[in-house]
């Protein structure tokens, strides 16, 4: 069995499995974490070998490159596939342990595998089509774990989210037609040797600007973001800090895979473009944090500034700022879900999670204080924490290109998001209103705390070692924008994981010579339309 | 046969927008379900005229369709079908909830936060 197509076939196997033991829940639980603590194995597996041997390629039934469909995993999939396993796991250990017995519904664990499913699929798809496919397997488990226990209040939240994301995936549909047209191929690898040959083309900006028109919907970018912030916060905490943690870093990882592996890299137009459009993210993103009143509201406006970060960096667009990108996702996803989980512990000790209401938790509860101390403050940015590293990369960059006006944006944002987690600090935990009772009987914030607080010593292990995740960072950001090296592996000409997968596969012809070699397998004799 | 497809197109998805915008549920449905149609027009419109093209694995000189893009909107149709199905009954819940169709009428009485105490 190939490494590649692990992290998509466990879910899927997982889910469906999950599907019949509705009425066992014990023996669910056990094999639904028993699942993700697996693919969590896997995707550690895939990173190490990602580092060794650069990039894995995975042609689906011996139908090679151009013409099949591919796995590819890089380090940056790899990457994304540990987080994404990390963060699933978290939220369904705290899920298990907050719903005890048959309280809880018993889809939630299935539909979460079909979301790590969809949620892999588009890190380790090589094409465009199969993208799609991704997304809307992960958009529709999120619908339904968006209204599975919702109530008539939640339901009218999750309509805006639904109508967009719908509206989004359908334009998505269109861009991959557009693509076909433009470059005959929906194959990332094949897609960016075309259109490595037409660059400076205005079609291709045209392209770009449809993509960050997709991804940017998905990522939660400026003018697109309306449908995050009141739907998250109707979510149950743990499947709350799954979206937070995850749904948004996917557009920004196709967006990064877009910009860095499929186009050209001389766009700058529309590099600048992603680069404004964050800047202006970031502050509205942050203004909306400071509005809002009860913690999953503050939090979810704060996934929008923070997104930004990560495609400012993107559209600094050198070297050292995509491996800060890289790196800011891998901080901001740990960070933002763990919050998230924080702020239910901190709701079911006082039984609300509306500012006005609450206190007494820094005496109730002095760890989760720390634990939520330590991950407000590396969301801000101060050192040592895990997001300063990113910042400062990012602030970096943004000086030595001139961009001014965009790292004021950045410091300001920084100033204001450390103001808006003070505001939690100080209602929640800081202030002691005599009418307020925090709920200790209950039992279940203690493993709660454990597990919010094993997601933060992930993130201050981020934090104090920075180093080794930056180098990894880096060689990340290296390997995407290795263009040559991408299509070298996914057409197979390393050899090393064709022969390995499929013993006795014909030599490929090269898309290139493709008139010279093999030309009557081409789909377009003469050419592309 | 691409210029009155192309016009075709446009007017799908001229009608989808402007059902999309409307107020009522039914309409933004169904300005949903035009929608991801015009959509696969789209897609299909794109692979270009069917003449002188050739599937991969057939005998050189036979004219065929280009077999791609069919298999992309099969796909998604599929998935459109899938979504439309999760819209409606979600629109449904919606008017039993709130015994409307009205989408202003849905989201006018609300408070600008929930006082959730969970």
């Amino acid at each position: 069995m190939n490494l590649v197509a692990l992290p998509v076939l466990v879910p899927m196997m997982t889910a469906l499995v999950l599907l019949f033991l509705g009425t066992r829940p014990t023996l669910q639980r056990v094999l639904a974490i028993g699942s993700f603590a697996g693919q969590l194995v896997i995707a550690v597996m895939l990173v190490g070998r990602s580092w060794d041997e650069g990039v894995l390629a995975l042609p689906l039934g011996a139908w090679v490159a151009p013409y099949g469909i591919v796995f590819v995993a890089d380090l940056l999939a790899g990457l994304m596939l540990t987080l994404s396993a990390v963060t699933i796991l978290a939220g369904a250990v705290y899920g298990v342990i907050e719903m005890p017995g048959r309280r809880s519904h018993p889809l939630r664990l299935p539909l979460l595998q079909f979301l790590a499913m969809g949620i892999n699929l588009s890190f380790v798809t090589g094409d465009l089509f199969n993208l799609f496919v991704a997304f809307e397997v992960l958009l529709l488990a999120s619908y339904a774990l968006l209204t599975l226990e919702a109530d008539d209040w939640d339901v009218k939240q999750a309509f805006p989210y639904l109508a967009l994301n719908a509206v989004g995936s359908t334009v998505f549909l269109c861009a991959a037609g557009l693509s076909y047209a433009m470059l005959g191929t929906l194959n990332f690898a094949d897609m960016s040797a075309r259109a490595a040959d037409m660059s400076g083309d205005p079609r291709l900006m045209a392209l770009g600007l449809v993509f960050v028109l997709v991804f940017g919907l998905k990522a939660g970018l400026f003018p697109l973001y309306f449908w995050l912030p009141h739907s998250y916060p109707t979510l149950a905490t743990p499947v709350a800090a799954v979206f937070a943690g995850l749904l948004t870093k996917v557009g920004i990882y196709v967006l990064i895979r877009m910009c860095t592996t499929v186009l050209p890299h001389d766009m700058s137009a529309l590099h600048g473009l992603i680069a404004w459009m964050s800047g202006a993210t970031m502050l509205l993103g942050v203004l909306g944090a400071i509005s809002r009143n009860f913690i999953r509201g503050i939090l979810s406006f704060h996934i929008l500034s923070q997104v930004a970060f990560m495609t400012l960096a993107l559209g600094l667009f050198t070297p050292l700022s995509v491996a800060a990108a890289i790196f800011y996702i891998a901080h901001h996803i740990i960070v933002k879900s763990s919050l998230f989980l924080v702020g239910g512990v901190a709701a079911l000790l006082n039984r609300t999670d509306d500012l006005n209401r609450m206190s007494h938790l820094w005496k109730a509860t002095p760890w989760l204080g720390v634990v939520f101390l330590a991950q407000a403050l590396s969301l801000a940015g101060l050192p040592p924490l895990s997001g300063f590293w990113g910042k400062y990369l990012i602030v970096v960059e943004g000086l030595a290109q001139r961009e001014y006006w965009l790292v004021g944006a950045s410091l300001v944002a920084s100033v204001l998001t450390l103001f808006s987690m003070l505001k939690i600090w100080l209602a929640a935990f800081w202030r002691e209103e005599a009418e307020v009772r925090v709920v200790r009987e209950d039992r279940r914030w203690r493993p709660l705390t454990v597990v919010a607080g094993a997601m933060t010593a992930i993130s201050l292990t981020i934090g104090l070692g920075a180093e080794p995740l930056l180098r990894l960072a880096g060689r990340a950001a290296e390997m995407t924008l290795d263009q040559e090296g991408y299509r070298d592996a996914v057409f197979g000409l390393r050899g090393k994981s064709l022969e390995e997968g499929i013993p006795g596969v014909l030599p490929v012809p090269l898309p290139g010579d493709g008139a010279a070699a093999g030309g009557e397998f081409l789909p377009f004799p003469g050419g592309t339309p | 046969m691409q210029a009155d497809t192309a016009v075709l197109t446009g007017v799908l998805f001229a009608v989808a927008l402007w059902l999309v915008l409307q107020r009522s549920f039914v309409r933004i449905l169904f300005g949903f379900i035009i929608f991801t149609n015009a959509a696969n027009l789209f897609v299909l419109m794109m692979s270009g005229e069917p003449g002188g093209r050739q599937a991969p694995i057939m005998e050189p000189g036979v004219n065929a369709v280009d077999p791609l893009p069919q298999a992309l909107i099969l796909t998604a149709i599929v998935i459109g079908f899938g979504v439309t199905a999760y819209l409606v009954t979600l629109l449904y819940r919606l008017f039993l909830d709130g015994r409307t169709t009205d989408a202003r009428e849905l989201f006018a009485d609300e408070p600008d936060e929930r006082e959730k105490s969970k």
